[in-house]
């Protein structure tokens, strides 16, 4: 399943923000996604991105599923996973 | 000084607080987020800074004024929100944030209790992997702050209670004349 975070905003900083863009995305993963499928989160077209509203959807989903980062290039969108892999323990691939 | 850098200085220092302009003060987070959105908006279409400066310096400020309201939702001393203003010609910009909170030590104090003093909690803040909203295991925001100003050259000056830090490559921790809550100065 391919989540385009672009939907959600380009700018994505604030935590309740983030709290409600993953019970949207909570609440349709049940409904569609099959055992052992991938999700992959598409950052293109994000213009600023945070750790706070990452840690609510990024580091969430990744508790859950096996997630692919892509179009990863702008650089709060870089610094933002490299935070939350280090103080976070986030595992994307 | 800065000309909104001393009345963001004011307005956190003044006991009792003073009204500021209705243009700096965002009550609540929405009129932050929002103010937040056109400042960039109006940065990449008006500015010659670079774009990825710009995105790197909104994260920044994004961070820092979402802190506000999420360590002190419910517990504010006396004024809810925040301050936010800036000011940029063609390839300077400046960020001013404050808030009158509890600041850095009353909410790391939480979790960490051991913390004696502004200038500790300040170190912990920048540095630790800690979280001001127990049982939360989050509040990576100024970690986050710091590697983004190291890395972009950019410059940040933050002020809690009777703290200060001056930060771009390196990380200086100095006492400073107390403040209510924090202050933030962000510049490129």
């Amino acid at each position: 399943m391919r989540i385009e975070l672009k939907k959600f905003g380009d700018i994505l900083i604030s935590r309740p923000a983030g709290r409600e863009a993953y019970l949207i995305i909570s609440s349709n993963l049940i409904n569609v996604i099959k055992e052992e499928e991938n999700i992959v989160i598409d950052f293109a077209g994000v213009k600023v991105l945070t750790p706070s509203w990452a840690d609510e959807v990024i580091t969430k989903l990744a508790e859950n599923y096996f997630v692919k980062v892509e179009n990863t290039g702008n650089p709060t969108v870089r610094e933002t996973l490299k935070t939350l892999s280090r103080y976070s323990g986030l595992r994307v691939s | 000084m800065n000309d909104i850098f001393a009345i963001a200085y004011q307005w956190a220092k003044d006991d009792p607080p003073r009204k500021i302009d209705e243009k700096y003060y965002c009550e609540t987070r929405d009129i932050f987020q929002s103010r937040l959105d056109s400042m960039v908006n109006l940065l990449l279409k008006n500015s010659k800074i670079a774009e990825n400066d710009i995105y790197i310096l909104s994260a920044i400020a994004g961070e820092i004024g979402n802190n506000s309201f999420d360590h002190n939702l419910g517990n504010w001393p006396d004024i809810a929100g925040a301050f936010f203003a800036y000011e940029f010609n063609k390839k300077e910009l400046t960020v001013v944030l404050a808030d009158r909170g509890r600041g850095i030590l009353a909410t790391l104090k939480r979790v960490k209790p051991e913390l004696k003093n502004d200038e500790e909690a300040l170190k912990t803040a920048f540095n630790e992997k800690i979280s001001g909203r127990a049982p939360e295991s989050r509040g990576n925001g100024l970690k986050f702050v710091k590697e983004s100003i190291k890395q972009t050259k950019n410059h940040l000056t933050f002020i809690s209670g009777t703290a200060k830090t001056e930060l771009n490559e390196k990380m200086e921790i100095s006492q400073a004349e107390k403040i209510n809550g924090c202050l933030a100065l962000i510049s490129n």
